[in-house]
């Protein structure tokens, strides 16, 4: 019978470490034999990100660059999402609003977040606020369609069996429309937080005078292979770990959510 | 009913008249802002029809800058998918290669594309080569992941069935796998073209001497925020022009989705 390999999870394991061997031997195979002199070897990355911890890159160390960053996006993603959310259940619970708001919302969504950079520095300068400002952007967006349309998938006849027993209409939203639009939003939120990562790298990598995007754009600047590396690696192991975060928080909820919904 | 639907398309018109009338206003109109930080709409309407044939202050015509970075874009995004489909749906049919190339792909799945703009500058320069490599990642990992997601979600039951009738391997993979996997392949394509959209604009913006990317950061230089609006604009048309096509086309492929 075919079947999706259903493989242990110790035999994935052996393979994985097999497969980053592998990859680290021809790296570092190709690094040292290499004419090309500029690319370093895996030890060699390494040696200098366990280095970046005490010794600092530029003016900090490695550890306060990545603070800079996820405090930008931390604020820009809070910011982005709450507004984001709070616009997209008023658009989906009320069709005027909606009417109003949306030949405005289709105008600025396909701009991607990258291209109001240029603007945004003109409007706001080279300091926080335009980090802020991009970060917002990027999640604004995508948490209003998630709850405009987490809004649009709520059961009718609920909200109508509430109605009918006397429910007002706060007690509809804040029983029925809010908790089955929790899977939505924390999709929205989930996307706001990859995507204000992706967005601090890039707004960093333009201008900036810290925080991971610097750092790789310095190494960049200077023909520094190592540093570039190291700030390649943080920015996925932050990445990764932003992502687990989100997903086990999401699933915390919305296990919640299911049971209160059965 | 119909007065509702009337009242709602009202709403609409007036929300676009408002927001044109309130940028009017607060710059031709009232002047509160100077044309070097928020230009009118009449001042971006016209550096638009401008900027198709006047090669200043960047040194190329709004055409010449679009068809850079949608060649570009193009080039890199054909690559990614042309290699990204077959190994994703390799990792998702075949175990030893799901085995040994899984690990390496969730390595750099995290890592956002715009990340390996320096790597590559660095290693290849700031020519054409090294932005086609960026937008190439960013479009091989999208097209991967949707396409190795395509191939496991066909039913059980549907190989089964296949089975009883005797299908060998190859046929369950390309009369049963295959199809089925094709909506999340298109949808896959479709949103690595947006990525690669986004991409083309952050690595121009970084490295380049021509394209739109390029336009918008150089008319930060020069002051010239009509000029920033208008390329913001010519970008989101574009990343919507291709949004709809390829919509239209993955109705076209995946026309059975709907019995």
């Amino acid at each position: 019978m075919r079947k999706f390999h259903s493989t242990k999870p110790m035999e994935r394991l052996v393979w994985a470490i097999i497969a980053i061997a592998c990859l680290m031997i021809a790296w570092y195979i190709g690094a040292t034999k290499s004419e090309l002199g500029i690319f370093p070897s895996p030890i060699e990355v390494l040696k200098r990100l366990l280095r970046a911890f005490s010794e600092p890159i530029g003016t900090m160390t490695i550890q306060m660059h990545i603070l800079y960053s996820l405090s930008r996006v931390a604020v820009g993603v809070t910011l982005g999402s709450i507004s984001g959310i709070v616009l997209g259940l008023f658009m989906g619970m009320n069709d005027d609003i909606n009417a109003f708001v949306s030949p405005l919302f289709y105008i600025v969504r396909p701009i991607p977040t990258v291209a109001w950079i240029p603007l945004s520095i003109m409007w706001f300068g080279l300091g926080e606020t335009t980090k802020y400002f991009l970060i917002f952007i990027s999640s604004f967006t995508g948490c209003t369609i998630q709850a405009f349309s987490g809004v649009k998938s709520v059961d009718q006849t609920l909200i109508g069996a509430a109605k009918m027993l006397g429910a007002s209409d706060f007690r509809v939203f804040h029983t029925i429309i809010l908790p089955s639009c929790v899977p939505d939003i924390c999709l929205g939120i989930q996307a706001a937080l990859s995507s204000g990562w992706a967005t601090v790298v890039a707004a960093e990598m333009v201008r900036s005078s810290e925080g991971v995007g610097w750092l790789i754009v310095a190494g960049q600047n200077n023909l520094d292979m190592e540093q570039i590396l190291v700030g390649i690696v943080v920015i996925g192991c932050v990445g990764a770990v932003i992502t687990t975060i989100a997903s086990i928080i999401e699933s915390r909820l919305c296990r919640w959510n299911n049971r209160s919904g059965v | 009913m119909k007065k509702v639907k009337v009242r709602r398309t009202i709403l609409s018109i007036s929300s676009i008249v408002l927001f044109f009338g309130v940028w009017w206003l607060i710059t031709n109109g009232l002047n509160i802002y100077a044309p070097t930080t928020l230009p009118s709409p009449i001042k971006v309407f016209t550096t638009l029809i401008d900027k198709i044939t006047n090669p200043n202050p960047d040194g190329a015509t709004l055409i010449e800058h679009i068809v850079v970075s949608f060649k570009t874009m193009m080039i890199a995004w054909i690559w990614g998918a042309v290699v990204g489909i077959p190994l994703g749906m390799m990792m998702s049919w075949l175990k030893p290669i799901d085995l040994f190339v899984r690990p390496l792909f969730d390595l750099i799945r995290p890592i956002p594309g715009l990340a390996w703009i320096p790597v590559f500058i660095t290693l290849l320069g700031i020519g054409e080569t090294s932005r086609i490599a960026v937008l190439f990642i960013a479009s091989l990992i999208g097209n991967i992941l949707n396409s190795y997601a395509g191939i496991r979600q066909t039913k059980a039951v549907h190989f089964w069935v296949g089975q009883t009738f005797g299908a060998t391997d190859a046929q369950l993979f390309f009369t049963v796998a295959l199809p089925s996997s094709l909506p999340m392949v298109m949808t896959g394509l479709r949103v690595t073209m947006g990525s690669c959209w986004m991409c083309i604009v952050a690595a121009e913006m970084l490295a380049a001497n021509r394209g739109l990317g390029y336009m918008i950061q150089q008319a930060r230089g020069t002051f010239r925020p009509d000029i920033i609006i208008v390329g913001m604009i010519v970008i989101g048309l574009i990343g919507t022009i291709l949004n709809f096509f390829l919509t239209k086309i993955e109705n076209y492929v995946v026309r059975g989705r709907r019995q």
